[in-house]
């Protein structure tokens, strides 16, 4: 106790909590520059290695006779971003292949792939094959020499290369049919290795995709060294400068607080300054590496041409060859291979809005740090830590257990539900991929329930109200129908002298111990149009065969049908229990008054039902309101999505359509409705607790 | 009372027996169904065949739910030529270690719950609780998200059991902190007189008291990992790791009609938990009430 009778030094906290939070911020704004400059340079490396593979691209489209006639008018002008990729532009201007025999141009080919890789020392190997018939047409790779030389069909072990050609056509095909702005698979397959690179590019011939370069190359790796100058001056510094301050300031806490916020924005904003111009200079140089790259690659290409007597046909163009992997150009290279100083410029602009946004992150973290110890929470946290050792103890392994698979990926939820994370942009930093609240805006303001057409009513099922009004509906009949049945059985199973008590009891609680994916999928099959037994039972009595899931209604009578049978017996034994609960006498007394069985039933059974009612109301709400295996597996959300509930659309948003941030704004609202229903139903069962 | 006075107040009972007749009819029902189609010997869900000039007795056959030959072959060929063993081996793994995990950590955090008041007590029990209530298919996605594209878990044991995990930690502190605190503070008191240490007390007097709950709490969260389906078939991709509902399942989704191996199936995994449920029942009644009227 002698520790706390010693005035607190608010100087000392203030500069400790200075100091952390200044590595921190600081600390974390380097590691986030030295990955963005890594990702950089390996970018770099691959930009090159893209180059390499489009002027590789060129050489065999022309030597295969691609490419060959008069040049057009060049629609894709240099430098523009408009979509144009190489392959649509020498798509537009093939023209039926040359009169060649195939033979003679397949050696060719040969010829120019051999050349084109004595000139590149980097690439180890390069392979051409044809997707019609599963033709090698040339190979460099070392293991395919003597009888495994090229021109020969690839052989079963080759299939992953076949696969990749088949997944490129597949990608620019569908590329081709698919919406603007939809999300875009890759044309160009990159394998990162430790020391290289597999790149691979479709090979095009009238706008078909009828092959695929495959070329293997060597990375350097460019190391680049952190420097440590500017990150010590960034946390140091307002350390210091705060230590000359409070001797002058005292022990103001409040001034402190005040002197030490403003020191480490100061600091984290100068940092960001230093960090924004590394980054400027490394894009810079990377263009620079990149464009004489291309220059030289461009040069290269048309000697070797002419060497071969390959006539040039329509100009290269090499200014789109630094394309992306969707091989749309780049546009950082202008016509005469300069740098674009324009894009360039626009890139850094792009880079500082990110930044500012990471160090204003970086700055409420490390605020909340300095705040934290320099106010004395954190010397507080650590007494109550010390102090209930034991307790926490005992919370530990829970807690981890808690924190990494509950608290986390909750919290990991809530971000996901922000961007507009998919199958394709994973692997992306979430700032990249943040929309902050569209997806909750695409939800709640689409009020397109229902369009009306000549014929009536035009449902759009996939709208999020109306998801919502069915799952209300489904939820409601189905605790209905359960209460009902559950307390009708109930009340007779309890009647004095009711022959067979027992036997029916067990037998009517059997649908609750039938595991429910078992029960859904026995009545898919009892509803089957053709063979189930539903229809058959129907028939037996002069009915119609009923194609339950092709119409929304019945479709949705076989589901609660389904959820009925399942659900009934919870209730009933949670009524039995009840029933059984309540003095004989009462009923007795109640008698001697002369009150009906409708007087006794009103006065004495329902009252002392509320209290085990009401909680299995609510549990039986909740569960059917997140009956997934029913909806999933009975109905799938037949005919169109109008029997999906909201918790089976959320996951066929993620699992079917792979919208993994939509899905998870879905997810979210879906908890915040549960959550708004479980606090109502709280104060509802205190209510009810409070009368009885 | 006289025989009058009784027809007067209670009401005649055949036609109630009638109505709980229909019941147990409409109960029993499908359950007998599933039990023709494993021991018809076939892979059709029809019972009989129905010709299009069916006579009424040909029409009933079809819906009755006896088998017109009583065969074994399913069954046999369920575990001979389906990997249905395998799957329900992985079943058995995963049911089994998510168990073990979920009511380790559950019986250590409901104790402290239970006997200890500390700084974030409430927030950690409303945390559970909430938790609780909402089902482990939101949690889907970013848990997906982690344990198959961050840490490469798709189709392993450790990322199902560990997703299965979320799913009954909750349910298992909810359970557990409910016996716990029926058990009387005074014991450990005069135990903590005499010398003992937290450790011992916890491990030596509380746990021992607590077998039958651990026991049954076990059994619960072993009953919810053996019949979950949703997050096994979104983790588990391969074949040869499917779990028993996701492999039954497989029999009967999209195109494939294998309805004999489903029921023989069925039969085969839903046996062993009805017994257990059918045992164990009252004591989920009265631990989902409890917990429900607290809160």
């Amino acid at each position: 106790m002698a520790r706390t009778e010693r005035p607190v030094s608010h100087r000392r906290r203030f500069l400790i909590g200075l100091a952390l939070a200044a590595l921190l911020g600081v600390g974390l704004g380097a590691s986030l520059l030295a990955g963005s400059l890594a990702g950089e340079r390996r970018a770099r490396v691959e930009r090159e290695a893209v180059v390499t593979l489009s002027a590789l691209t060129a050489v065999v489209d022309r030597a295969s006779g691609g490419s060959v006639t008069e040049a057009a008018p060049a629609e894709a002008s240099s430098g523009s971003d408009n979509g144009f990729g190489l392959g649509d532009e020498l798509a537009a201007l093939d023209q039926p292949a040359a009169t060649e025999p195939a033979e003679a141009q397949g050696e060719t080919v040969r010829q120019a792939v051999a050349r084109f890789a004595a000139e590149h020392p980097e690439v180890t190997a390069i392979r051409v094959f044809k997707l019609d018939g599963r033709q090698l047409e040339a190979s460099t790779d070392p293991a395919d020499q003597g009888d495994k030389a090229a021109p020969r069909t690839l052989v079963l072990e080759e299939k992953p290369l076949f696969d990749l050609g088949q997944k490129l056509r597949a990608a620019v095909e569908g590329n081709r049919e698919g919406a603007e702005g939809a999300a875009r698979a890759p044309e160009i397959a990159i394998e990162r290795k430790p020391e290289s690179l597999s790149l691979a590019a479709p090979l095009e011939r009238d706008g078909q995709v009828i092959g695929m370069v495959q070329m293997d190359t060597r990375t350097r790796r460019e190391a680049g060294a952190f420097s440590w100058g500017p990150f010590l001056a960034a946390w140091l510094a307002p350390v210091i400068v705060l230590l000359l301050l409070s001797l002058i300031l005292g022990e103001r806490r409040w001034v402190l607080l005040g002197a030490g916020a403003v020191l480490l924005v100061a600091a984290l904003w100068g940092y960001g300054r230093y960090a924004l111009g590394t980054l400027s200079a490394e894009r810079r140089q990377s263009s620079q590496t990149v464009a004489a790259h291309v220059g030289e690659e461009a040069k290269k290409t048309e000697a070797l041409l002419a060497g071969l007597g390959i006539p040039a046909g329509q100009p290269l163009e090499p200014t789109l060859w630094d394309m992306d992997e969707h091989r749309q150009s780049r546009g950082l290279l202008s016509s005469g291979l300069a740098v674009d100083e324009g894009r360039l410029g626009e890139m850094a602009g792009a880079d500082a809005g990110r930044l500012t946004r990471s160090v204003a992150t970086l700055a409420l973290i490390s605020l909340l740090l300095l705040g934290f110890v320099g106010l004395g929470w954190a010397a507080r946290t650590g007494a109550a830590l010390v102090e209930h050792r034991v307790a926490y103890a005992y919370v530990t392994p829970a807690l981890l257990g808690m924190l990494t698979l509950v608290f986390f990926p909750f919290f990991y939820g809530v971000v996901l539900s922000f961007t507009n994370n998919s199958i394709y942009t994973t692997d992306k930093p979430v700032s990249e991929i943040w929309i902050g609240f569209q997806n909750y805006v695409d939800i709640l303001t689409d009020f397109q329930v229902a369009k009306r057409t000549p014929e009536g009513l035009d449902w759009n099922y996939e709208n999020f109200y109306y998801t919502l009004a069915f799952t209300i509906v489904w939820t409601v009949s189905n605790v209905v129908i359960g209460v009902s049945l559950g307390l009708a059985l109930a009340l007779i199973l309890n009647l004095k002298g009711f022959a067979l008590k027992p036997v029916y009891r067990v037998l009517l609680i059997l649908p609750w111990a039938v595991p429910n994916y078992i029960t859904a999928l026995i009545f898919k099959g009892m509803f089957h149009r053709q063979f189930g037994v539903v229809n058959k039972i129907l028939q037996l009595f002069g009915g119609p065969a009923i194609p339950w899931f092709d119409q929304p209604f019945t479709s949705f009578v076989a589901v609660l049908t389904t959820n009925a049978w399942l659900s009934f017996p919870f209730m009933m034994v949670m009524s039995l229990g009840a029933l059984q609960s309540i003095p004989a006498d009462l009923y007795e007394a109640a008698r001697v008054d002369g009150a009906t069985r409708w007087q006794q039933f009103r006065s004495i059974t329902l009252p002392s039902l509320q209290p085990a009612l009401v909680p299995a109301v609510i549990l039986s709400v909740i569960w059917t309101f997140n009956m997934f295996n029913i909806i999933f597996l009975v109905s799938a959300g037949q005919p169109g999505g109008s029997t999906e509930i909201l918790i089976t659309r959320a996951y066929k948003l993620a699992f079917e359509q792979y919208r993994y941030g939509y899905a998870a704004a879905y997810s979210m609202i879906i908890f915040i409705i549960l959550f708004a229903y479980g606090t109502w139903q709280n104060r509802v069962t205190k209510a009810t607790e409070a009368i009885g | 009372m006289s025989k009058r006075s009784r027809i007067a107040d209670e009401p005649r009972h055949w036609p109630l027996h009638l109505f709980v007749l229909f019941m147990v009819a409409v109960t029993l029902y499908p359950i007998l169904f599933v039990v023709t189609i494993a021991f018809s010997g076939g892979q059709t869900l029809a019972i009989a065949d129905v010709p299009p000039d069916a006579t009424v007795w040909q029409q009933v056959r079809a819906v009755l739910p006896w088998p017109q030959h009583v065969s074994f072959e399913n069954f046999r060929s369920l575990f001979a030529d389906q990997p249905f063993g395998r799957w329900l081996f992985n079943s058995v793994l995963v049911a089994g270690l998510t168990t073990f995990l979920g009511v380790f950590l559950a019986c250590t955090a409901a104790y402290a719950f239970s006997r200890f008041r500390f700084p974030g007590r409430r927030a950690g029990l409303m945390a559970f609780l909430v938790s609780q209530m909402f089902p482990g298919t939101l949690m889907l996605i970013p848990l997906f998200i982690i344990l198959v594209q961050w840490l490469n878990l798709g189709s392993t044991y450790t990322g199902l059991v560990l997703l299965n995990t979320v799913t009954s930690i909750p349910f298992c502190v909810w359970m557990m902190k409910g016996y716990f605190d029926t058990i009387p503070k005074e014991l450990e008191e005069s135990a903590l007189i005499d010398g003992a240490s937290q450790a011992t007390i916890f491990f030596r007097i509380v746990l021992p008291l607590a077998k039958p709950a651990v026991a049954v709490t076990a059994l619960f969260s072993f009953m919810t990992g053996w019949n979950e389906y949703v997050q096994a078939a979104t983790f588990m991709n391969r074949e040869d790791m499917y779990t028993g509902p996701v492999g039954l399942r497989f029999f009967v989704a999209g195109f494939s009609q294998q309805w004999g191996y489903f029921a023989a199936g069925a039969i085969v995994a839903a046996i062993p938990v009805m017994v257990l449920f059918m045992f164990l029942q009252k004591y989920l009644v009265s631990g989902l009430t409890a917990g429900a009227v607290k809160g």
